[in-house]
């Protein structure tokens, strides 16, 4: 009875679509290669050996914006740079994520001034919040298993895109 | 070089232009009369005896009570001798500076991060043009009655207000 009957055995998986697509999703979130200040070298950090975030398939930083599905916003925005952070946003292909890894790029951090940008989630939406000055390595990493955690529980129909009927 | 024999020398050219002179600790600088600093700093950089051909910096001061407002310090160095000093020039909101970017080159940013930041505007400067600010800002931050949080610091800030680059 049933599909799943018949097919075990024969080395045959059995899911559901969004799953499927969210499982291959969530273990390939490519980042853009992207740093802002002082955050940016614990994400380099993250990439290396001793943390090494290809664990997780974010090993490959891409050096373009159209290929990569998560940007993490590291270090203090100042005003004259969010035009280019939200243009580099805006040129990456969905779905794609946001991190906020730091104190600067979630609130400005202990820039309170004329020209910092007081958190990301002024200029683009944000998924993920990485607290600390600047956040340990591990930290990141805890950050994006959380991003990972949300594609996982993602369905298909409720993304933005889908949803305005802007996807193609 | 002595200071002594700068001030001697410039005195004999321009007189009255230098108004104060001090030696803290060998650097040398002078207080220079508006009316003659750019024959003055013409003098310093092209004259074979001081040949003062580096300008290593250019510092713009924001002593606001005071009247003239501003201060504006030029660091010049020379290669011959490594002689250094540092020429000031006292001035005020509305006024012009001579710009000195025809003799050195270098004080061309150095005098458009003082228009930017303090708001002091520069006479035959080639090119006046904020630096570090984009065209649309408000202000000038390095005052001392600017707020440091700015304009519009619990709004949202929008990026499209910064057209240079948008």
């Amino acid at each position: 009875m049933g599909l799943e009957n018949q097919l075990v055995g024969d080395n045959v998986l059995v899911t559901s679509l969004t799953k499927l697509v969210n499982w291959g999703r969530s273990n390939s979130v490519w980042p853009c290669t992207f740093g802002l200040a002082c955050c940016a070298l614990e994400m380099i950090a993250s990439t290396l050996a001793d943390f090494d975030i290809s664990r997780f398939g974010s090993e490959v930083f891409r050096p373009s914006p159209r290929q990569s599905d998560l940007i993490i916003v590291a270090g203090t925005l100042s005003k004259k740079m969010s035009v280019m952070v939200k243009r580099i946003y805006d040129q990456m292909a969905d779905p794609k994520w946001v991190i906020a890894m730091g104190a600067c790029a979630s609130c400005g951090g202990i820039f309170q001034s004329y020209a910092v940008v007081q958190g990301v989630d002024q200029i683009i939406p944000v998924d993920v919040y990485i607290p600390g000055c600047p956040p340990r390595p591990e930290a990141v990493l805890a950050g994006l298993m959380k991003v990972q955690e949300k594609i996982r529980t993602e369905k298909l129909d409720q993304r933005p895109d889908v949803k305005s009927g802007t996807l193609r | 070089m002595e200071l002594n024999t700068i001030v001697k020398s410039i005195c004999e050219k321009y007189p009255g232009s230098i108004l104060k002179e001090t030696d803290h600790h060998g650097i040398h600088e002078i207080t220079v009369a508006g009316q003659s600093f750019y024959e003055v700093m013409k003098t310093l950089q092209g004259d074979e005896k001081f040949g003062f051909d580096m300008l290593t910096d250019v510092v713009g001061i924001d002593r606001m009570p005071r009247s003239p407002r501003f201060d504006v310090l030029y660091l010049l160095l020379s290669s011959k001798d490594f002689t250094r000093l540092s020429v000031r020039l006292e001035t005020d909101e509305g006024q012009q500076v001579p710009s000195v970017s025809n003799i050195w080159h270098s004080a061309n940013w150095g005098e458009r991060e003082m228009f930017d930041l303090l708001g002091i505007s520069f006479s035959n400067h080639p090119d006046l043009r904020r630096i570090l600010t984009w065209e649309e800002f408000e202000g000038h931050p390095l005052r001392k009655d600017f707020p440091l949080e700015g304009k519009d610091f619990n709004k949202p800030f929008d990026p499209t207000t910064i057209k240079d680059y948008c």
